[in-house]
């Protein structure tokens, strides 16, 4: 049988087919993001959904749906299967009875960057790109340079001069070039841009290569699964590019098609993004289809420090095709919610992942999540990789 | 009359691409390579928007639009500009918009985006007909 179903790529505005045996970065005729196609009606075939839950732990135990032919491309640092945790203590204590947490911060490198990184690095193997560039706000430097190395890919790294030391060091460490910018994840793009035309490095930016959003999708499979093959009611996601929140949605979708969910109830998904850098809120306010660039982001939550992502528009798909919403919470409320879940819970969260947590509280108290309502917060990373803040 | 949009870069594949979104749509396309020209077409010609690349070979982008802004003709001093800049640099989006652009748009450019930030200046010539 197949190590994966994957058939092409389409361009995720124009419908426009690229090849999957060949590289390919965004739609050459619309610039916008590519999204990766499988054969779902094949794996419906061939693939028991309960068949997963038997194979070794990790992301790719999904392997059939993510893009890599040959399992010798593989490059793994056993990623996935991030635990989802069942929050009693804080939902007493915020009145949400059926409150979860996925808890990325046990994935290689402490963030669910890996799940991405792992899927864009496997695939640049199998493709034979030599060496990978990337824009970060951190984490995904941090697991880009851990799985370049592991391929013996080179890496090159442009991260704001203010990202946490613990990304910087972890990237020196695994090798990588690392450049520090005087500006944000959108200047750092600038430049990565740049050096990727000029000396031919393969751009790993946000949706800027298709692959990242496939290793990020298998949330929504570990979820489904978890549950019992149904999804939460409301999926509260912090976000600044937004390869997560997109990824699931996508696996949702394949979900369905693959007939493999008990019911068709989609969650309401929530965008969480700090008021300091909020363009989605913004948008989704003025019900918009695009955000515009956010002047002077400012954040603890290094991860949400993107003015505008690349899919944006995805993203307010996503929330509109999800009867969802954004939300913006102060840097204050997510500092006091990142001690409240370690009170509580134990849990050192990422300020990303507390973010949730505070904005979970403002939709309670407007009633947009009801007590009984399954709520899924996500735990984006370790808050043991922020100690300089 | 038709409507006329001016588009100042340097870079042929933008050109190309940008004129192909706005020429489906109906626009009539100026062109300008380059920040002088591009001042000197608005100056001269009609225009109903202007799409701007901040790293241009001569004047910069943000030089381009406040000089726009001062010009002694009076329409371009409200003329809705579009910035579009590879934001190599830090804080191009708040110089762009301090300089007198109403928007700023980052590379690569999302066409479906441009077309919609077009829209939302001026209406789609084929509409109105």
């Amino acid at each position: 049988m197949d190590f994966s179903f994957v058939t092409n790529l389409v361009c995720s505005a124009c419908g426009k087919a690229y090849s999957v045996g060949e590289v390919n970065t965004y739609c050459t005729d619309c610039q916008t993001p590519l999204l990766t196609n499988y054969d779902l009606e094949a794996v419906r075939k061939h693939v028991d959904r309960d068949e997963f839950i038997k194979r070794p732990r990790g992301l790719w135990r999904w392997h059939e749906l993510l893009p890599v032919y040959d399992p010798g491309n593989v490059v793994s640092l056993g990623e996935g299967d991030a635990a989802l945790l069942r929050l009693h203590n804080l939902g007493e204590e915020i009145a949400s009875h059926q409150l979860f947490v996925k808890d990325e911060s046990s994935n290689p490198t402490g963030s669910f960057k890996a799940r991405g990184l792992t899927a864009a690095i496997s695939k640049a193997k199998e493709l034979g790109i030599q060496k990978v560039i990337i824009p970060t706000a951190g984490n995904a430097g941090g697991a880009m340079a851990a799985y370049a190395a592991r391929a013996g890919i080179k890496a090159h790294i442009f991260m704001p001069k203010d990202t946490p030391q613990a990304n910087i060091i972890e990237s020196r460490m695994a090798g990588a070039e690392v450049v520090l910018v005087d500006g944000l994840i959108s200047e750092a793009a600038g430049m990565a841009g740049e050096k990727a035309r000029a000396e031919g490095w393969f751009d790993l930016s946000t949706f800027k290569e298709p692959y990242r959003v496939e290793g990020k999708k298998i949330m929504g499979y570990e979820l489904a699964e978890a549950f019992g093959w149904t999804l939460p009611d409301v999926i509260i996601y912090p976000t600044g590019g937004g390869t997560g929140l997109i990824g699931m949605w996508k696996a949702f979708a394949e979900l369905e098609t693959l007939g493999w969910l008990e019911n068709t109830q989609r969650p309401r998904m929530v965008v969480v993004q700090a008021k300091g850098c909020a363009p989605v809120v913004k948008a989704f306010q003025a019900g918009a289809s695009f955000c515009d660039f956010w002047l002077n982001a400012h954040t603890v939550a290094s991860g949400l420090r993107v003015p505008k992502s690349f899919a944006d528009h995805l993203i307010m798909q996503v929330l509109y095709e999800s009867n969802g919403i954004a939300v913006a919470v102060t840097d204050e409320a997510i500092l006091a919610a990142q001690h409240q879940i370690g009170i509580h819970e134990g849990i050192f969260a990422a300020p990303e992942g507390a973010a949730t947590l505070a904005a979970l509280q403002t939709l309670i108290r407007e009633k947009w999540v009801l007590p009984d309502e399954r709520v899924v917060l996500f735990n984006t990373g370790s808050g043991l990789k922020y100690l300089d803040h | 009359m038709g409507t006329n949009i001016l588009y100042i870069e340097d870079n042929p594949d933008n050109m190309i691409l940008v004129k192909r979104v706005v020429e489906a749509q109906g626009y009539t396309l100026f062109e300008a390579r380059n920040g002088l020209e591009g001042v000197a077409v608005a100056e001269r010609e009609e225009i109903h928007l202007i799409l701007l690349d901040i790293n241009l070979p001569d004047i910069d982008g943000y030089e381009v639009a406040r000089r726009l802004r001062k010009s002694s003709k009076h329409t371009l001093a409200y003329i809705p500009i579009i910035a579009i800049t590879a934001n190599a640099l830090k804080g191009d989006a708040e110089k762009a918009l301090s300089a007198g652009c109403d928007v700023y748009m980052s590379k690569p450019i999302n066409i479906h985006e441009l077309r919609a930030r077009v829209e939302g200046f001026v209406s789609v010539p084929k509409e109105q007909g």
